[in-house]
């Protein structure tokens, strides 16, 4: 017992403990600044939107519906949470909590500001991969558990778009790897400059243009929001959820799209550098680099109609993936003559 | 493929034109009417809820108990009970509008002979109960009040219930064509 009580308390231990303490502070933080991003991100798709279409978006709850986030949140709290009797339930259960753990764990690689980064790991952009590839299973199972037809369907468009535009996307990535020379996304963003010209859209625009596309098919979005076509599939995967579960896949859904946006600004945007420093907040360049981003998802669901099966995979697979890898093939030829 | 059309499809001229509209759409003003709190003036001869007219000089009633409202009503939904007074004059004991049934076409309006009823101008006429809605004598007199006192119901009589070829003339406001004109381009 007291070595136990020793080995606790020993002074290297306290360091770890320090260490476990800040770490576990930072995720709080984190956390909970995505999770209120998380909840007003629909609120600013349905302004941006409504006023695309020459609407208003919300306006009753709050000034300009500002409080709609928090009445949505309560309803969907106090639902009635119900569950389909033939539904396979131990799957059922599980599959929102894999969506959204998912898009959680990817945020813990992404450098918010220079040396805030809750696991600085050197295969940062392999990890974020391999989680929104994970994120897919929640789909697929959601799909496959509700016994639904139209769930089943959502779940199967799902996952072979996903991992269509799974592959186009990890080689647009590759571009800014060979680049910056490292897997690492705090050496990504500091291989880039302050200004604009120095940031890997310009010399990458093959592969930004990829990514951006791929970014889109990933988080089931329109135009590629085949897995949850509200015309034909009710809602896609998660058509038998209510309630608290169906909010979980609603924030898995928004997280996702934050995180490819903020991918997206790491990668080929300069990540938090901008041409001046603002003071207090070093993260200001990169949420607006998010914000500008998350705009130009909700504009294109706003402008571009659905895309037909055979056409996103025919996109995906003849047109994606060979520039990808034209992309790769250019970079790397260009980095070994210079 | 010719050349246009392959630089057409490689940068996505289209879809980008399509994002400069839906831009331009976001910028401009929205064309939303916050209802409850931004209601729409109703032009006027807008049919709405029904008023019994009152005569100015005497403040009762002009109906004169003929019926021929409820005879036009394709909806059957005026309901007269006529009475004889003192003076041996006909008059409306009950006069009933059933407000759920009517479909505000106004043929009342035009088949009485002494201008005793009009349609207002007030529209908002949704209850919790449907006897709310279920017109008396009593409450159509008091919409005459409410909504067609003084010179409004002198003008909705001049303009509405017989109209003169003046009456048809434009007004401000009044919804036209804006389209092209015939025969030019």
């Amino acid at each position: 017992m007291t070595g136990l009580f020793e080995s606790v308390f020993s002074p290297g231990s306290v360091d770890i403990m320090l260490n476990i303490g800040i770490i576990v502070l930072k995720i709080a933080i984190l956390v909970g600044i995505v999770l209120l991003h998380v909840a007003y991100a629909p609120w600013f798709e349905r302004k941006t939107i409504g006023h695309m279409q020459v609407r208003m978006g919300p306006m009753r709850v709050g000034y300009h519906g500002l409080l709609q986030p928090i009445a949505d949140g309560l309803k969907l709290f106090f639902k009635e949470d119900i569950i389909p009797a033939q539904a396979d339930k131990p799957i059922f259960y599980l599959s929102p909590v894999i969506s959204v753990f998912t898009a959680m764990a990817a945020l813990a690689v992404l450098p918010f500001f220079k040396g805030f980064v809750i696991a600085n790991i050197n295969i940062g952009i392999l990890f974020i991969l391999a989680m929104s590839s994970l994120g897919s299973y929640g789909i697929v199972m959601s799909g496959w558990s509700s016994n639904s037809k139209y769930a089943f369907l959502g779940g199967l468009r799902s996952s072979a778009q996903v991992i269509s535009y799974e592959i186009a996307m990890g080689l647009s990535l590759v571009g800014v790897i060979i680049m910056a020379g490292s897997l690492n996304l705090t050496d990504i963003v500091e291989a880039q400059g302050k200004w604009p010209h120095q940031w890997f859209f310009l010399p990458q625009i093959i592969g930004f243009f990829v990514f951006f596309i791929a970014a889109v098919a990933e988080t089931n979005r329109t135009p590629f929001d085949l897995a949850e076509a509200e015309s034909e599939l009710v809602a896609g995967y998660f058509t038998e959820y209510s309630g608290i579960r169906f909010a979980l896949f609603f924030l898995a859904e928004y997280m996702g799209m934050i995180l490819m946006a903020a991918l997206g600004s790491i990668c080929f945007l300069g990540g938090w550098h901008g041409p001046f420093d603002v003071p207090y907040l070093p993260f200001f360049w990169l949420w607006v680099k998010i914000m500008i981003s998350l705009f130009v998802y909700y504009w294109i669901r706003a402008t571009v109609p659905r895309y037909r099966y055979d056409q996103l995979m025919s996109l995906g697979w003849k047109v994606m993936i060979p520039l990808a890898l034209a992309n790769v093939v250019l970079t790397a030829t260009i980095k070994i003559l210079r | 493929m010719n050349f246009k059309k392959f630089i057409k499809t490689v940068f996505m001229t289209e879809i980008l034109q399509a994002m400069a509209l839906t831009f331009k759409a976001f910028i401009s003003k929205p064309v939303t009417r916050q209802y409850p709190e931004e209601p729409r003036e109703a032009k006027p001869g807008f049919r709405g809820l029904h008023a019994l007219a009152r005569d100015a000089s005497t403040g009762h009633e002009r109906c004169i108990a003929c019926g021929l409202c409820g005879a036009i009503c394709p909806a059957r939904c005026i309901h007269i009970y006529s009475a004889e007074a003192q003076d041996g004059r006909k008059y409306a004991e009950r006069y009933e509008i059933d407000v759920l049934r009517c479909i505000y076409c106004a043929l009342c309006v035009e088949a009485c002979p002494v201008k005793a009823i009009s349609l207002t101008e007030h529209y908002e006429c949704s209850d919790y109960s449907r006897d709310a809605l279920y017109m008396t004598k009593e409450k159509l007199l008091d919409n005459w009040d409410k909504y067609m006192a003084g010179d409004k119901g002198k003008e909705y009589f001049k303009k509405f219930y017989h109209p003169t070829k003046a009456d048809y003339s434009t007004y401000e406001g009044q919804a036209v064509f804006k389209g092209k004109p015939a025969g030019g381009k």
